[in-house]
């Protein structure tokens, strides 16, 4: 396999959840020039692949050292930290970042819990039904999408998962499958479904819950099941392996705390019958290694808070309430510093990552972007870990500066003790 | 710390060498066992205590993606058993969280605790390897490899079904080497992908339902092949089909039967061991199971004990917990992982009060102590299937302490139990030698560990020290000195160092013109390239092929 000078193939994509790792990426004169193959949301991810290098303190350039020492003696000094695990960050970045939050007895926290945590407590309260993406693509004779039409947000989904590619056992790709489309209000699903059903809104739930029991041989009092309903429990009985396909990040459909745990119980329901799975489409960044880190390193996947010495769970208490309560005297964010659920300049704060230095913060260390300038490890919106290639050289990586942040942090605890 | 050191005065039980309990110096050197050391070495009194090899963990779930599956839903449990951060001399200490699936921080602490070093994670989806490495790589003083699963990967079933065998060993030993895995694991070979198709029962190891020619008979044979003529230090390890049904043993039987003459591995035997089934109540099988692998030398197993208390069960066998929910009405976790395998959890509880429980207990118990061979049959919970590895303790107990295992029999439900070798009165008990077996020597050499569960110059100085104690239970889970890799682990009962973690792994040669076939069908079925598939090489060199199998 030759590859032309300056071409980087195999790259993963973290500009949605889809996680995409077929990209080839050019680079040319210290910039990328090109990401073939990406989607116009990746294309934008990558950009040119400049970032600012530059590590301050008070906004005033600052050496590396000198920063790290600071950022040590702020966080170290906190009556109360926390720890934000933005986006863009490696899964090797997230283990030593959970690492002094432990050190710290700090909170914390990722951006799921200001975006998915109906979701994560369903799961908690109910199981979850669920598959790999490989499994929808090779094997999903049904396909219905929830309010939900997975072109804008997660523009290779059709493409590469489902429902265009053929597979194992949907040889003919989109002519193998069903595709429904569930239209909940304003929230439609892909223009070409094979069968539509529109719900309004306010009956989601009780769409749901109708199905469910309707699936059980019971129903709600005498009302017969919708005509439409009852259309689609056909479709899906008829199915061999039905995928229900939703978008789990908040933004397109009404809001909903009880869809995630209602559409679970609909698909556990579903596989008394025939096989089916539910599964939520999710943005970019790695915040699934996130999640993943946070349960193997403290077994919860996310709003943690050490202040006892050992993680205990707090579902209601995540960074953003940390912050907007004043419960937190200090913070240390890693990752981007964008679309976070609390302003940075609301208290004290650390920030490392790509584009720290653009926050209005205390102490900034710019760090390469995982899958731009640094390797490592990143979950697909389903779980799966893909490696991260680093097609430009660059800044400092994210993981090295954490973990020598780390050893600063312990070295000044156990000079204490 | 110096890198020397003599445990003095022990009574040492190494039964690779056939030391039952002779006093006796063991001495250390660089991390390994040597022969001999000057006397003016460092010293570590073990007068009146049991020196032993550090324990092995033939088969847990620890570190795989399904395990990290289950800590997410379990957040309720694990609330009442906060790990707090031990206090360590030579690393940064992490707090975690118990429960029947412990974090990775609190796993690695606890198993050393127990005076385990070494643990295999037996269940690895080959998509989630890189997953799993990463919590090894969080799971601090054992040293761990895990098992990679093969028995429903459907390019693999394609290949048995064309008789293809030739390919798919050599698939099998890019997949290991991909992986960065240890041994080829088989979960209900063939009906975790009939359970993607809907076809909920493997009615015999000849049922081809769906997949013509990929029998569970044929990815038995072919990958038991395929691990013996790689020369893998472990074969074959299978988890039958019918896991957890009465009279499954029939099925137990005839895969041990097609295997016949065959080295190969049947995990958790006590799971595949029942009778009874269609229209009869359920029934123990452990008399006629145990009688067969006491009979066949080629067959190694595990026992997989079911210990009363909570559990939560965790396998790529999808259909087996969708049963499990149904039945028990509990939170139900099923995720089909593409192409490759499955993966369920539920969370359970074994009361005593339970006549399927009780029964569950017994048998596991009956097949320990009608076992003729520890070395072929070794000790696990499967955990935390049967129970969490912190109950290994109190299953020791139970094996050792008729008295104590009487008192318990008498309050478990007694409705399935006749004619179990428990309600004959078996009295044999477990001696310290052959508790050393089934947790230490035993499954090193089923492992084909060279260098562990022994205490002969050479091998890894993972060593246990255990004070004498009257109560088995508490022997065993307190001990005194813990030694991994020549480092002192344990002092005087406490956690004090978390050395250096070794992976376990295998990268077996294969004939590379397999790769353009495999390059096809990643370029068809694929959701990852081809080159993204591997793992980075684990640091550690490769555990080296056995010759000669």
């Amino acid at each position: 396999m030759s590859v032309m000078p300056g071409l980087v193939e195999h790259v993963t994509c973290l500009g949605c959840g889809c996680s995409c790792d077929d990209i080839v990426v050019a680079v040319r004169d210290g910039r990328i020039a090109e990401a073939r193959g990406a989607c116009p949301l990746g294309v934008s991810w990558f950009g040119d692949g400049r970032v600012s290098v530059n590590v301050t303190i008070r906004g005033a350039a600052a050496g590396m050292d000198a920063a790290l020492d600071a950022a040590a003696a702020l966080l170290d000094g906190a009556r109360r930290a926390l720890v934000f695990l933005s986006v863009d960050i490696s899964c090797e970045t997230q283990r030593a970042a959970v690492s002094i939050a432990d050190t710290l007895r700090a909170a914390v926290d990722g951006v799921s819990s200001s975006s998915v945590a109906s979701g994560i407590l369903a799961a908690q309260r109910r199981g979850r039904v669920s598959a790999t993406l490989g499994e929808i693509r090779n094997r999903a004779d049904c396909i219905v999408f929830w309010g939900t039409d997975p072109a804008a947000r997660y523009p290779r989904y059709a493409s590469r998962y489902a429902p265009e590619p053929a597979g194992l056992f949907v040889p003919d790709g989109r002519h193998s499958r069903t595709i429904v489309s569930v239209d909940v209000g304003g929230a439609r699903g892909p223009r070409d479904a094979d069968v539509r059903i529109e719900i309004p809104a306010d009956r989601e739930m009780a769409a749901i819950t109708a199905l469910r029991t309707s699936l059980a041989g019971r129903s709600l009092g005498d009302e017969p099941l919708d005509a439409g309903l009852a259309d689609l429990l056909r479709t899906l009985g008829a199915a061999r392996y039905v995928a229900i396909v939703y978008d789990a990040e908040p933004g397109t459909l009404p809001p909903e705390p009880d869809r995630a745990e209602a559409l679970t119980a609909l698909g556990q329901a579903l596989n008394a019958a025939t096989r089916a799975c539910v599964t939520p489409l999710r943005a970019g960044g790695n915040r699934l290694g996130a999640e993943s880190v946070l349960t193997w390193q403290t077994g919860y996947p996310m709003t943690v808070d050490f202040s006892r010495g050992h993680p205990r769970y707090r579902p209601d208490d995540g960074a953003a309430a940390l912050v907007a309560a004043g419960a937190v005297d200090a913070v240390l964010v890693i990752g981007r510093p964008l679309g976070m659920p609390f302003a940075v300049d609301a208290v004290r704060a650390v920030v490392v990552g790509p584009g720290a230095t653009a926050a209005a913060c205390e102490i900034a260390i710019d760090t390469g972007v995982a899958g731009i300038h640094e390797g490592g490890t990143a979950f697909r919106m389903d779980d799966v870990p893909l490696p991260l290639r680093a097609p430009l050289p660059g800044p400092p990586v994210a993981a090295d500066v954490i973990r020598d942040l780390a050893q600063r942090i312990a070295r000044l605890r156990a000079r204490r003790s | 710390m110096s890198d020397r050191l003599r445990i003095t005065g022990g009574a040492v039980y190494d039964p690779a060498h056939d030391v039952d309990g002779d006093v006796r110096d063991v001495c250390i050197e660089n991390g390994r066992i040597v022969a001999d050391l000057p006397n003016d070495a460092p010293r570590l009194d073990a007068h009146g205590m049991v020196v032993m090899p550090g324990g092995i963990d033939i088969h847990a779930h620890i570190a795989g993606s399904s395990v990290n599956q289950a800590r997410r839903v379990l957040s309720d449990e694990r609330t009442a058993d906060p790990a707090l951060a031990p206090a360590l001399l030579d690393s940064i200490a992490r707090s975690g969280t118990g429960g029947t699936v412990p974090s990775t921080f609190t796993t690695g602490y606890r198993y050393a605790g127990l005076g385990y070093t070494t643990v295999f994670d037996a269940a690895v989806a080959p998509v989630s390897a890189r997953d799993t490495h990463a919590q090894l790589d969080d799971t601090p003083i054992i040293d761990a490899g895990f098992f990679v699963l093969m028995g429903n990967d459907a390019y693999l079933l394609q290949q048995i079904a064309a008789g293809e065998r030739d390919r798919a060993r050599d698939y099998a030993a890019w997949l290991l080497g991909a992986t960065g895995a240890y041994a080829i694991k088989l979960v209900n070979p063939g009906g975790v992908e009939l359970w993607k198709r809907n076809v909920r029962a493997v009615k015999s190891i000849d049922d081809a339902a769906g997949i013509p020619g990929a029998t569970p008979r044929a990815i038995m044979e072919t990958l038991a092949d395929a691990a013996n003529t790689l020369g893998l230090p472990h074969p074959v390890h299978i988890h039958c089909n019918n896991l957890g049904l009465p009279g499954n043993v029939a099925t137990t039987l005839d895969s041990m039967r097609a295997l016949s003459g065959r080295r190969a591995h049947f995990t958790h035997l006590q799971f595949h061991a029942y009778a009874g089934g269609a229209g009869k109540p359920w029934a123990s099988g452990a008399k006629e199971l145990i009688a067969y692998v006491n009979a066949h030398k080629e067959v190694t197993g595990d026992v997989g004990q079911v210990m009363l208390g909570h559990a939560t069960t965790v396998t790529a066998d999808g259909a087996v917990e969708y049963l499990l929910h149904a039945s028990s009405g509990r939170r139900w976790v099923n995720v089909d992982i593409e192409l490759e395998t499955g993966c369920g959890v539920v969370p359970y509880e074994y009361r005593d009060a339970a006549a399927v429980a009780s029964l569950q207990w017994v048998v596991g118990l009956e097949l320990f102590l009608l076992s003729d061979d520890p070395w072929r049959v070794v000790l696990s919970t499967d955990h935390p299937n049967g129970g969490v590895f912190t109950s290994y303790p109190e299953l020791i107990r139970l094996l050792m302490d008729k008295a104590y295992r009487d008192e318990r029999l008498k309050g478990v439900n007694q409705k399935l139990l006749a004619g179990t070798a428990l309600a004959d009165g078996v009295s044999r008990e477990y001696t310290l030698r052959e508790i050393a077996i089934i947790t230490r020597a035993g499954p090193a050499r089923q492992l084909g560990l060279t260098n562990k569960g022994h205490l002969g110059p050479g091998a890894d100085a993972d060593i246990t020290v255990y004070a004498r104690d009257p109560n088995f239970a508490t022997m065993f889970s307190t001990p005194r000195y813990v030694i991994k890799g020549g480092t002192l682990v344990v002092e005087e009962g406490q956690l004090r160092r978390a050395p250096a973690t070794h992976r376990l792994h295998v990268r077996p040669q294969y004939d590379n013109a397999v790769m353009r076939d495999v390059s096809h069908w990643f370029e068809r079925y694929g959701t990852i390239a081809l080159a993204n598939y591997p793992v980075a090489p684990p640091r550690d060199a490769p555990v080296s092929m056995a010759a000669g199998h």
